[in-house]
This record gives structure tokens, sequence and C-alpha cells, in this order.
């Protein structure tokens, strides 16, 4: 069985292990919540894009764009940037989906890859942390508004399941993990950065990384496989 | 600690992009190098594959998803739309290069053309003289072992002469070949000649308009630096009509 068969059925027989963190109790069982996310239709996906179906790139864009957008927004607080950067992401996808390397993931994580990668690109090439300190001021707030989860509406969104997963790995992180963590891969520091905006040693930041990103893939490990 | 430690310490960093510049460029030039990190790296990055879905969602604005359609399927589409103009100019400016390059050929064509036009012009106006010539006037000439002539065809309708020289080496350079009128009042000078022994010269003329009827003619080798109206060099051939 080809792996993205073999992952796509794995996907449909997939069931919350005791170890990793469960869905939210109102949102649907991770077998249904994919709405539109079929074995079929994930598998053909790839297929067509590779033998240049404009419908399937129709397709990926109604179910990745809003996941692409949040990431790319999260990172670089410009909805102007967040939308070229995703852009980019789905013109690389469309002219060449001969460089998915799907043992590195499968195609909406090599979306995900491209578009932070992007997004981190300009974060560094424009060297906006100026004004990421300015928003580290209100830093809060809006960590708040981060964490806060959505309300059962939002879990009609295709991969809204695979979001609440890894927000309840989040979650589960101490705060002092989740800090740099947020910092680093949510918005695009680097190391020293991170430990100078919180004020902590340089070698504390990569040990407190290194711990919330060790939990992190034991937590997400039960959908590495997971491929779109 | 020794030098690999470091790589393996940071693997999750460079995965998540977390290093500096430099160390970034550090573990990218070591990758290549390093089986065991390559394997690692990419077990994390499938690991961690799914953490972008971490952040929140965001809600496209209106029209976006159809401007994302739109750029990626017609990106390659506009490349081409650029690159129909641009060969659109390119067929332009080659249609034109193509036209002035005509238009030279055609410039050279028609040049030729006209220089053909007026030798065969020349030549039939020879024709016409030596047909209609009423009196035909030859004289040998030999000189410095070459033997030459003169052939003087009249035409006493158009009062027009064609003169053939052929057979005489080329002048020296200090002197040259001069045709004269003989009239009643006196010798006339007419054209100069330049001979070449391999062809014979060819010569259409007028009666000259000074010196009254013409009664003859004679063909000198004057000296170049002394011209004069009348001949003092040495007559090479006399003819009388």
């Amino acid at each position: 069985m080809r792996p993205l068969a073999l992952a796509t059925a794995m996907m449909h027989r997939y069931r919350v292990p005791d170890h990793a963190p469960r869905p939210r109790p109102d949102s649907p069982a991770p077998a249904r919540v994919g709405h539109g996310l079929t074995a079929e239709r994930q598998s053909s996906l790839y297929r067509r894009l590779a033998a240049r179906d404009e419908q399937a790139l129709v397709e990926l864009i109604d179910l990745a764009t809003p996941w692409l957008l949040g990431v790319a927004q999260g990172m670089l607080s410009d909805q102007d940037e967040a939308e070229e950067v995703v852009q980019e992401a789905f013109t690389i996808v469309w002219n060449r989906i001969d460089l998915l390397d799907e043992q590195a993931g499968g195609l909406l994580p090599w979306l995900l890859r491209i578009t932070r990668n992007r997004a981190i690109d300009r974060l560094r090439a424009r060297r906006r942390q100026r004004q990421k300190a300015q928003r580290l001021e209100a830093y809060g707030a809006l960590g708040e508004s981060w964490t806060a989860p959505r309300e059962p509406d939002e879990s009609a969104q295709p991969g809204w399941h695979v979001h609440e997963m890894v927000h309840s790995a989040l979650k589960q992180l101490p705060e002092e993990q989740l800090a740099p963590v947020r910092l680093a891969y949510f918005e695009g520091y680097t190391q020293s950065e991170i430990a100078e905006r919180l004020g902590i040693p340089l070698g504390t930041v990569k040990t407190r990384l290194r711990l919330g990103f060790d939990k992190l893939r034991a937590a997400l490990a039960p959908i590495k496989d997971w491929v779109l | 600690m020794n030098p690999h430690d470091w790589f393996v310490e940071h693997r999750v960093a460079f995965v998540v992009r977390n290093l500096e510049a430099a160390e970034e460029k550090s573990f990218q030039q070591h990758l290549p190098v390093c089986a065991e990190c390559r394997e690692e790296t990419t077990r994390l990055a499938r690991e961690l594959a799914w953490l972008p879905m971490g952040a929140e969602p965001a809600t496209p604005r209106p029209g976006f998803k159809r401007q994302l359609i739109e750029r990626a399927l017609h990106g390659r589409r506009r490349r081409w739309q650029w690159m129909v103009p641009a060969l659109a100019a390119a067929g332009v400016l080659l249609a034109l290069a193509v036209v002035a390059q005509e238009r030279g050929r055609a410039g050279r064509l028609l040049a030729e053309k006209t220089s053909l036009q007026n030798q065969l012009d020349a030549i039939r106006d020879t024709l016409v003289i030596i047909r209609n010539a009423n009196r035909v006037l030859q004289a040998d000439i030999r000189m410095d072992g070459h033997d030459g002539g003169i052939t003087i065809f009249a035409d006493e309708r158009t009062h027009r002469w064609n003169v053939v020289v052929h057979g005489l080496p080329a002048a020296q350079s200090n002197q040259v070949y001069q045709f004269w009128f003989i009239t009643a009042g006196g010798m006339v000078r007419g054209a100069q000649l330049h001979l070449d022994e391999t062809r014979p010269a060819f010569l259409t003329m007028g009666m000259p308009a000074e010196g009254g009827a013409v009664m003859g003619a004679a063909l000198t080798l004057e000296p170049m630096d002394r011209p004069s109206s009348q001949p003092q060099g040495k007559q090479l051939a006399h003819l009388m009509l």
C-alpha cells in the first residue's frame, strides 16, 4: 500500500490514544470531523494536483486557506503580507507539486511548512522585530485570545480536529515552556530574541524550547503520519 | 562535548527554524555530511508536521480564495499573456528588420538594375551607332610590341561616333591616351582614354561644339603633367573622314 493511501486509511481508523490529548467533548469524532476530508478525496487530491487538475487546486484552497492564513497572520501580524505568503505557497504547490517530500509529511503539512518558512523569511528579511517588540507589550492579552478555544461551530472547518489536538497539546505545556514555544514557532522569533523578549538566559530558553517541543512531539505522535 | 553534540542539541531548533541565521547556515552545511542528523531532522519534521495547525484559522476576506485560484492557475498563463505581446513585438521588430533588410536589398537590386540598365543602354547605343554608322574608320596601332588599333563608327544622322580602341597597353603613370577631333578650325581635345590591354575600350561621343566641321580624328599619348589644347605627345593614329 502506498504511503499516502496507508496514511489516509490510518486517518479513517484513527482513535485518540490514551496518552494523546482528547478532542473537546463537543467536537465531532475524529473520523467524521474532517468535513470533506474523506480518504478518497485526500488520496485523489495529490494525484489530481500532480495531473494538473485545476479543480483539485480549488478544493485544496477551500480546505487549507484558513489554516495557512492563520499561520501567516499569526507570524506576520499583517494581513496583506499574510495573503502574499499564502499566495506564494499555493503557487508553489500548483507549479512544483513534484517537490512534495512525503517522508516529511503530506500535502497539507507541506503547505503549512512552506507558508511558515515564507513567513519566517519575511520576518527576518524585513526586520520586523521592532514592531514585534511593540506587540510584545500587549502579549498577555494576545496570548489569552490565542489560547482561547473556538466555539463549536468552528468545527465545521475541515481540519478542525487537527487544530484541536494541537491546541490541546499546547495547552498541556507549562506556561514557562508554552511562552517560548509560541514565540518561537508561531511568531518566528529566534532563540536569542526570545531570551531578550522574555528576559531569561539563552540557555534557559533553549532548555525550555527543547522540553516543550519534546512534549509536543510526543503529543502529536498519533497524527504524525496523517497525510493529506 | 564534541562538535557534533551541538548539532544533536539543536536539531529541533533547526527544524522549527529558531536558530540564528549563522547557526542555521552552519546546520545546513552540516546536513549533507551527516546521515544521522538528516534522518533525525526528517523524523522531527514529520513529528511536528501538524504543529502549525495550532494557530487559529483565519477567515479569508471576501474574494481572497478567488484571487488565490486565479493567481495560482493563471500565473503561468500570465507569463504567456506577457509573452504574447512580447512575441508580437518581437515579430513586429523582426518584420521591420526584414522589411529594412529587404528595403536595403531592394535598394541594392535597384541600383544594380539601374547599373545594368545603363550598361544595356550603352551597349544598345553602341550597337545602334555601329549599325547605323555611315562611315567606319580604322587604323592599326603598333606600340611597344603590342598590336592594337582604333575603329571609329560615325553615325552622321545623329552626329555621334563610337570609338573602339583595343590591344594597347595601359599608359605609364605620367602619360594618358588622348583622343582628338580634327576640325576645320584645328585640333579639338576629346576624351581621355584609360586603356587596358585585356579588353577593348568603347567610347561614344557627340561632335565638338567648337572648331567647326569635323574632318577626322587622332589618338596621341600625352604627358600627364603638361595638358595642352594642342597635341604635344606621340601620335598613335590619325584618321580622316
